[in-house]
């Protein structure tokens, strides 16, 4: 497959042209024709067709003729193959093949006795024999030869010929591998120099031309020409790859890797190795006699000249490195054709990273100078070795701060060094006004097309060139950098920003993690009006009092209307909260807030705290309550601060400090609870004094009042520091009973709470729990006495007496309870718990009474088998042994055991009387034996 | 489509071939890139691409060669589909001539190619049914009597491209399993003749 694109790249650059007779001295009437060529580093062999073989050098910066040396007047000079690995040059000539050294200082030798040899090729490997080798494929009339040459001392060659095959009509041969590729008229085969086995690849279609055999990629791959199209085979003769298709049918093929040079008629053509694309082509004026020769080194890969000559003049060609090409197009501003050729040369690994990484940069400054803005930062974005400090003169003028940081890379010298932005866009605004007017003259010019026809206006292209810089430096603040070059980044990002009036970036930025220069920044922010972001900028670099120094004038600002904040929209997203729309006097808090709530500078934070707790009280709180300070306030300074008349800061404080900072100073607990306490009644006194409001504000109000007592008494239970007696003094005169209970409760007052529990809240159940509570059993008593003896007025409550004795009766002592009914108490109430209560108690008695008469019982029986086990009888005879020593018991004193086991005394004291000889452990498991209350 | 890293890949080579125009480079290009291109030049030599399969637990990797319909090119042929794992015949099927020419085609794969090769009968250009030229039974009768497997395709609006070429897939790697079987049977033999040996030692 052939590349349609009109070849427009110079793959080869000529550096040198020849002309073979002038240089060898030979007078004009001699005239001298070059038929063939070959280079062997760092020689170039040319072969005429009188005869004659010349010698040149290619090291010095143009070719030397070196030497001429003859063959014969009648013997053309066909082909030349250099056989550097047996320092032999190999010509055919006539039919003939000669010997010759390099340098040619001898004269030639003939090879063997063959004659007319049709073809000859040279093994392209390098042999792996110890002595110096080379091998040749000669074709001889039908026979098909190898040849082995082999090197030996004083320059001797010994020349050994063995056949392999028979062909008829060779007209090319190829040795590549083991394979020696052959064509003839009717098409291509391959024979194995190992076994001499061979094997057809394809035919040639009728009329074709003859057929060209092309070794390729240093001997791994050879090119089979069918017509016009290159068939690559590898050394097996399989295919490889897409047919190559020429512009025209080739007369000769060398190759430069990556490139395949191709002469045909009256041109030479350049194609890429890989995928066949026509990258060059080069016109040669047509020779009058035989076509074009192109000849190029075929040792290796590295080579990087090829020759083409014509009849009578050589030219020499050098390949153009990649970076070559690309510069060149460069040069020429195609910048297109540089990227693809640079994407390229990417994929097929002819350049390394870091050259693409410069290629890409270059193309950005080149771009960027051009005005295209886009462009060029996409580019840099793609340089990977480009540092974001190169751009730093577009955006501020040298010198400053980092001019220092500034690499001075000139890269190939294509553009100017970088200057301030608004003088490069004046500067390209001038060369488009001359292309302009070049345009109207009827001269072309390398400016954009697009420039010419739409020219954009300087405002627009700066605006363009910040934005695309802005998103350069966003990029680079995700890479690796030292510290002065992503100060920078950010500090240049938010002066670009600040142009632009990006007010969302610019807090977005100032908010966040950044690296800016505080001092380079903050007299433009505040000249330009930008406090919001000035403030953020302080607060993320710590400085702290200078950003609440700016949010409390902002503050100040919007509750006067001085200052309106056009860029605080609802849908805007640089407040991490947003709670419907706020003011901006409540933004400014919010902002404070975060910075006071993370700050351990006290003295900071009361300093303003006020104006905080001004705005909104919730803020005030959570900065005073934040756990996200390293060292929490001093409470006792803190207390002193907060303003006696925002009572709900004050209780929210005492309570954090008391719940979660589990502080244990009495103080503050009281504090804590006496705030509480006035709440409490100051809500209670508000809400009877409004009785009037409707039913909705009125619960309303009750659920509040009753949340917050709800709250007081909760702590006043939980907590163990507070001063009961001062609490008690405050709430004395309200109607706060419950917390007057748990306040008496806590003094031991244990009178007074069963009063107010039982007589002012008539909460009997609370009461009766309170009497649970202190454990003795005179507490009921003393809770009766309250019932039947209110006292002040109050009637006896009978119901609750009765529904206590009914509950804890059995608790009290049934004559202390007659003593205390009095003479007006109506019997009919309490007659049937009373006759409950004296039941109990008989019943208690008889229960006593069957108890300990069956206790006596028990014991009756328990002493009769006591009697009855020590009046058993043993008998003993003079055979009778201790069951544990085995001795003769005869007169001596025995123990026996309840399991009527018998040991003498000696072993009764030694095992004591819980274990018996028969191993039984009485204290473990007693016998039972059988009696007339007690059954086993 | 992604192999999975753990499975075996298979190497396949397989050959187009048919007549000149009968839309064989515009098969693969829909096949490989997914591409259609309306005007395509004429194929010379031969073109090759590679493209990986993914077959139920296993992947095939096509080598794809896109060869020359000219009749010019006829002897390289040979070149590409000698070896091949399966071809696939592409005839027009607006084009009497190109079925004849694809008949010829099959012929001299059976003469003188693998036999283990898969081949294929694509009619493509089925989406141009108004100017149908090759009835699809008389097609798909010559594939049967064959052995080859048939199809009419269209590389212009994707129709049975993606199938051929997952059905070679297939059938590459039951010719796979099936040469595995073989050897089982082998081994039935074995249990036979011990029980024939055992006969020989009763008797």
């Amino acid at each position: 497959m052939g590349s349609n694109t009109p070849p427009s790249r110079a793959a080869l650059e000529p550096f040198a042209t020849l002309d073979p007779a002038a240089l060898a001295g030979l007078p004009a009437s001699s005239p001298l024709t070059v038929r063939s060529a070959a280079i062997s580093s760092p020689y170039l062999y040319l072969g005429t067709g009188g005869g004659k073989l010349l010698l040149f050098t290619l090291d010095s910066p143009s070719p030397d003729f070196l030497r001429l040396l003859p063959i014969g007047p009648t013997r053309p000079v066909s082909a030349i193959l250099p056989l550097p690995a047996v320092a032999r040059l190999l010509l055919l000539a006539d039919g003939l093949l000669l010997l010759a050294d390099p340098l040619l200082s001898r004269p030639v030798r003939r090879l063997g006795s063959v004659r007319n040899v049709a073809a000859v090729a040279a093994r392209a490997s390098e042999s792996d024999d110890d002595r110096p080798s080379c091998s040749l494929a000669v074709s001889v009339g039908k026979k098909l030869l190898l040849v082995d040459l082999t090197l030996h001392d004083a320059d001797e060659l010994e020349v050994r010929t063995r056949d392999i095959a028979l062909v008829d009509g060779v007209k090319a041969l190829a040795w590549v591998g083991d394979s020696v590729f052959v064509g003839t008229a009717s098409g291509y085969s391959l024979f194995s120099t190992t076994n001499a086995q061979g094997g057809d690849i394809f035919t040639l279609p009728e009329s074709s031309r003859p057929p060209r055999v092309k070794p390729l990629s240093g001997g791994d791959e050879v090119m089979l020409l069918v017509d016009n199209v290159g068939v690559v085979v590898d050394r097996s003769g399989h295919p490889v790859g897409s047919s190559f298709v020429f512009n025209t049918t080739p007369d000769c093929i060398a190759e430069v890797y990556p490139y395949v040079v191709v002469a045909g008629d009256s041109k030479v053509d350049v194609y890429r190795r890989k995928n066949g694309a026509h990258l060059q082509a080069i016109p040669f004026a047509r020779p009058g006699t035989g076509g074009l020769i192109v000849a190029s080194e075929d040792a290796g890969i590295g080579s990087d000249v090829v020759v083409i000559a014509t009849a009578y003049k050589v030219f020499c060609y050098r390949k153009v490195s990649a970076v070559e090409q690309i510069k060149a197009l460069l040069r020429r501003k195609s910048y297109a054709e540089a990227i693809s050729l640079l994407q390229e040369f990417e994929a097929d690994g002819e350049i390394s990273n870091d050259m693409i990484s410069f290629v890409h940069a270059q193309l950005g400054f080149l771009l960027f100078f051009d005005l295209r803005f886009e462009d060029a930062v996409n580019h840099f974005l793609l340089s990977e070795t480009m540092q974001p400090a190169e751009i730093f003169p577009f955006i501020m003028r040298d010198p400053n701060r980092w001019s220092d940081l500034v690499p001075r890379k000139r890269y190939w010298g294509l553009h100017a060094p970088p200057k301030p932005l608004e003088e490069v866009i004046d500067d390209g605004l001038v060369t488009l006004q001359q292309a302009l007017f070049l345009k109207k003259a009827g001269v072309d010019t390398v400016v954009d097309d697009d420039f010419l026809s739409n020219p954009p206006s300087r405002a627009d292209l700066l605006e363009v060139a910040i934005r695309n810089i802005i998103r350069y430096l966003c990029a680079s603040r995700e890479k690796d950098l030292s510290s002065s070059e992503m100060e920078g980044v950010d500090t240049l990002l938010m002066y670009l920003y600040r142009a632009l009036n990006l007010v969302d970036d610019m807090e977005k930025l100032a908010s966040s993690q950044n690296s800016c220069v505080v001092e380079e920044l903050e007299s433009l922010l505040d000249d330009s009006g930008h406090l919001r972001t000035l403030a953020f900028l302080y607060g993320s670099k710590g400085m702290c009092s200078k950003s609440l120094g700016i949010w409390r004038i902002l503050a100040r600002n919007y509750s006067t209307g001085l200052w309106k904040d056009h860029a605080i929209l609802p849908e805007t997203d640089s407040l991490e909260t947003s709670v419907g729309k706020m003011s901006g006097e409540e933004i400014a808090a919010v902002e404070a807030s975060k910075i006071l709530q993370a700050s351990s500078d006290q003295d900071l934070v009361l300093e303003h705290l006020g104006w905080v707790a001004d705005i909104d009280q919730e803020l005030a709180t959570a900065i005073l309550t934040s756990e996200m300070r390293e060292k929490q306030l001093s409470p006792e300074k803190v207390v002193a601060a907060i303003d006696p008349e925002k009572v709900g800061i004050h209780q929210r404080y005492l309570q954090w400090l008391i719940e979660e900072q589990e502080c244990d100073e009495p103080h503050y607990h009281t504090s804590y609870a006496l705030s509480l306490s006035r709440s409490a009644m100051d809500a209670v006194r508000l809400g009877s004094n409004n009785e009037e409001r409707n039913n909705k504000e009125f619960d309303s109000d009750m659920q509040f009042i009753y949340l917050l007592r709800e709250r007081l008494q909760f702590f006043l239970q939980s907590s163990d520091l507070y001063d009961p007696e001062e609490v008690l003094y405050v709430i004395s005169e309200s109607e706060l009973w419950l917390e007057k209970a748990i306040l008496y409760r806590k003094m031991g007052q244990e009178n007074i709470v069963l009063q107010i529990l039982a007589l002012k809240l008539e909460d009997s159940e609370a009461a009766e729990q309170y009497c649970a509570e202190i454990g003795r059993d005179d507490a009921y008593i003393q809770l009766l006495d309250l019932y039947l003896d209110p006292k002040n007025g109050k009637g006896p409550m009978f119901t609750a007496a009765v529904r206590l004795l009914h509950n804890h009766g059995e608790s009290l002592d049934p004559i202390q309870v007659l003593e205390r009914l009095s003479a007006d108490m109506p019997l009919q109430l309490a007659s049937d718990t009373i006759l409950r209560m004296l039941r109990a108690r008989v019943h208690h008695h008889r229960q006593g009474q069957v108890v300990h008469n069956l206790s006596r019982a028990t014991n009756l029986d328990a002493r009769l088998t006591r009697l009855e086990e020590r009046s058993r009888h043993v008998q003993l005879t003079d055979e009778s042994i201790c069951d544990s020593c085995r001795a003769r018991l005869g007169t001596k004193l025995f123990v026996m055991y309840p399991d009527d086991s018998v040991v003498c005394y000696r072993c009764y004291r030694n095992q004591g009387d819980s274990a018996s000889p028969h191993g039984r452990n009485f204290r473990k498991g007693g016998i039972f034996k059988q009696s007339w209350l007690v059954s086993r | 489509m992604a192999a999975n890293p753990g499975n075996k890949i298979r190497n396949a080579k397989l050959v187009l071939l048919g007549d000149v125009g009968t839309g064989k480079s515009s098969l693969v290009l829909r096949f490989v890139k997914g591409q259609f291109v309306e005007f395509q030049e004429s194929t010379i030599g031969a073109a090759f691409f590679s493209q990986t399969l993914a077959v139920n637990d296993e992947t095939v990797k096509f080598e794809i060669w896109d060869t020359a319909g000219q009749e010019r090119y006829h002897s390289l042929a040979p070149m590409y589909y000698r070896g091949a794992a399966a071809a696939i015949v592409v005839y027009d099927i607006t084009n009497a001539a190109s079925f004849t020419r694809a008949k010829k085609w099959v012929q001299e794969l059976q003469a003188q190619g693998n036999p283990n090769t898969i081949m294929a009968l694509a009619g493509n250009k089925a989406d141009m049914v108004e100017a149908r030229q090759v009835p699809a039974e008389e097609a798909k009768t010559y594939a049967q009597e064959n052995g080859l497997f048939f199809m009419e395709t269209s590389a212009k609006t994707a129709i049975n491209v993606n199938d051929v070429f997952h059905e070679i897939a297939k059938r590459l790697l039951q010719g796979q399993q099936a040469q595995d079987t073989p050897a089982g049977m082998v081994l039935n033999q074995r249990p036979a003749e011990r029980m024939v040996s055992s006969s020989s030692c009763c008797s």
